[in-house]
């Protein structure tokens, strides 16, 4: 049963292997053509070719405390070129998932991203302004101020409403109880 | 009249109220009608790379919402249509993730069958409308109009149908309104997205590479995607990226379906020029006067 496949793993590639997305990680050949793809590699402290190969050696600590992961844009050119179609994106972000779920806090500010844009759906819709704002007061304040230039061109022309956008209850609770359903799920273990 | 099922995107309301503008009235001119889709949320890529499973279980709901119509379904926002594609694919071919998502959206009285086509506004010009017709429908003929097609990513990444690495519908649409297209390397490379926030000089050097290239292959203006999070990142952060000769750059971006729209005879205004940041005003003022009415005024 898969739950058990689930709590029977010993190594951390049989870990990643179960999370949605980090299925073919077995099948890696170690060609490095995702790190030669990736637009933002220079800012990776683990390059992903180099993270597959660290996951393989077990290294659980050192990938999951790492920021690496927390770099990736998301823009699948390594998994359109990857010639084993093991889809580094997915596989990089099962990553993230893991780190997340057992409470690692690498330094970066893309985490705080990362969980504010999560918390910004359960309204339903995305208001783009409060997220800004909860972004900035979470991390620094001072990158807030250096954004207003680019913030107030937005704002002049309206293109950031100050107001929230136009949503129904009824969206956001289904929203909002989806999402519990789910990490109800994940909490269980019958779903990753 | 074609009809279609519309799902805008959360930012299609904020920083996309330009591309929206325009869309709306394109559409007018070729005779196509986008039914928004009723309580629609969020489509789930904002908590993608967290939580991928809830993802897709909120984009599900929005996919079974839009099934009903008996329409296809079409976005704008390439963030958008990954994502509802995306989630149809899994859902439709992973059977663990189909119980999973089935599971999740008990909380909610929908189900989904898996029959939705969901498609880019981008692939119904091309290949449902036609490019002779756009063609036809041109007044104001673009031409000596040097302009550079971004894409960005997941217009065509990964699900296509366009090319991956060098897509060519943008392309063929400009030409059909008598631009002239140029090459260049970049145009489907990232432009950073929602990272502008948290890693600021990364997405500074995503967008100067971008920039960098297409002034270095001879384009004078971008023709954006229609997606407002790689349209606003080009737009509003020109100011703060110096190009080679330490000059800030200057380059003209507007939406495609903005340049369709002025194309096709409609006044900047019409179509939400007036609301870009960069000096997209430029770039078209030359064909402004072209029809007969406006030299008239």
């Amino acid at each position: 049963m898969e739950t058990e496949t689930i709590k029977e793993a010993k190594t951390f590639v049989d870990e990643v292997a179960a999370e949605p997305g980090g299925e073919k990680i077995n099948e890696c050949i170690q060609c490095g053509v995702c790190s030669g793809s990736c637009p933002t590699v220079e800012w990776w402290q683990y390059p992903p070719r180099k993270i597959i190969a660290m996951i393989r050696a077990g290294k659980r600590d050192m990938v999951l405390s790492s920021t690496s992961a927390f770099n990736c844009v998301t823009c699948y050119s390594c998994m359109v070129r990857c010639p084993r179609n093991i889809n580094p994106t997915q596989l990089i972000h099962a990553v993230e998932a893991i780190a997340e779920r057992e409470g690692y806090k690498p330094k970066t500010p893309t985490l705080t991203l990362h969980r504010g844009l999560r918390d910004a759906m359960k309204q339903g819709r995305v208001w783009e302004f409060s997220l800004a704002m909860l972004f900035y007061f979470k991390t620094s304040l001072l990158e807030g101020i250096k954004m207003m230039p680019v913030a107030w061109d937005l704002i002049s022309r309206g293109l950031m409403p100050l107001l929230p956008p136009k949503r129904t209850k009824k969206g956001g609770q289904e929203v909002t109880a989806i999402m519990k359903a789910v990490e109800a799920m994940q909490k269980s273990g019958g779903a990753k | 009249m074609k009809q279609y099922t519309y799902f805008p995107g959360c930012a299609m309301a904020s920083t996309g109220k330009p591309i929206q503008a325009s869309i709306d009235a394109v559409c007018k001119v070729l005779d196509i009608e986008l039914k928004e889709l009723e309580d629609w949320t969020c489509c789930g890529c904002p908590g993608e790379s967290i939580n991928e499973l809830s993802a897709t279980a909120i984009a599900t709901r929005n996919l079974a919402l839009a099934e009903k119509f008996q329409l296809d379904m079409v976005t704008a926002c390439s963030c958008c249509y990954r994502n509802l594609l995306a989630a149809h694919v899994t859902y439709t071919e992973d059977p663990r993730i189909r119980e999973q998502v089935k599971k999740a959206l008990a909380a909610t009285d929908l189900e989904y069958k898996g029959t939705l086509r969901v498609r880019n506004l981008v692939d119904i010009f091309v290949n449902d409308i036609g490019l002779d017709v756009i063609a036809s429908k041109v007044q104001r003929k673009l031409n000596g109009m040097k302009v550079a097609n971004y894409y960005g990513c997941h217009q065509t990444r990964p699900y296509g149908p366009d090319d991956f690495e060098f897509p060519v519908w943008q392309d063929q649409v400009t030409e059909a309104l008598g631009a002239e297209t140029v090459f260049f390397p970049l145009k489907a490379q990232c432009c950073g997205g929602t990272q502008l926030f948290s890693n600021k000089e990364m997405i500074y050097k995503l967008l100067y590479k971008i920039l960098d290239n297409v002034e270095e292959h001879g384009g004078k203006c971008i023709s954006s995607t229609l997606c407002p999070l790689c349209f606003t990142n080009l737009d509003a952060n020109q100011g703060r990226i110096k190009n080679r000769d330490g000059k800030k750059f200057d380059m003209p971006v507007l939406a495609l379906t903005q340049l369709m729209g002025i194309a096709f005879g409609l006044s900047p205004k019409d179509v939400g020029l007036n609301k870009n940041i960069s000096p997209a005003l430029k770039a078209v003022r030359p064909y402004l006067k072209s029809t007969a009415q406006e030299v008239l005024k």
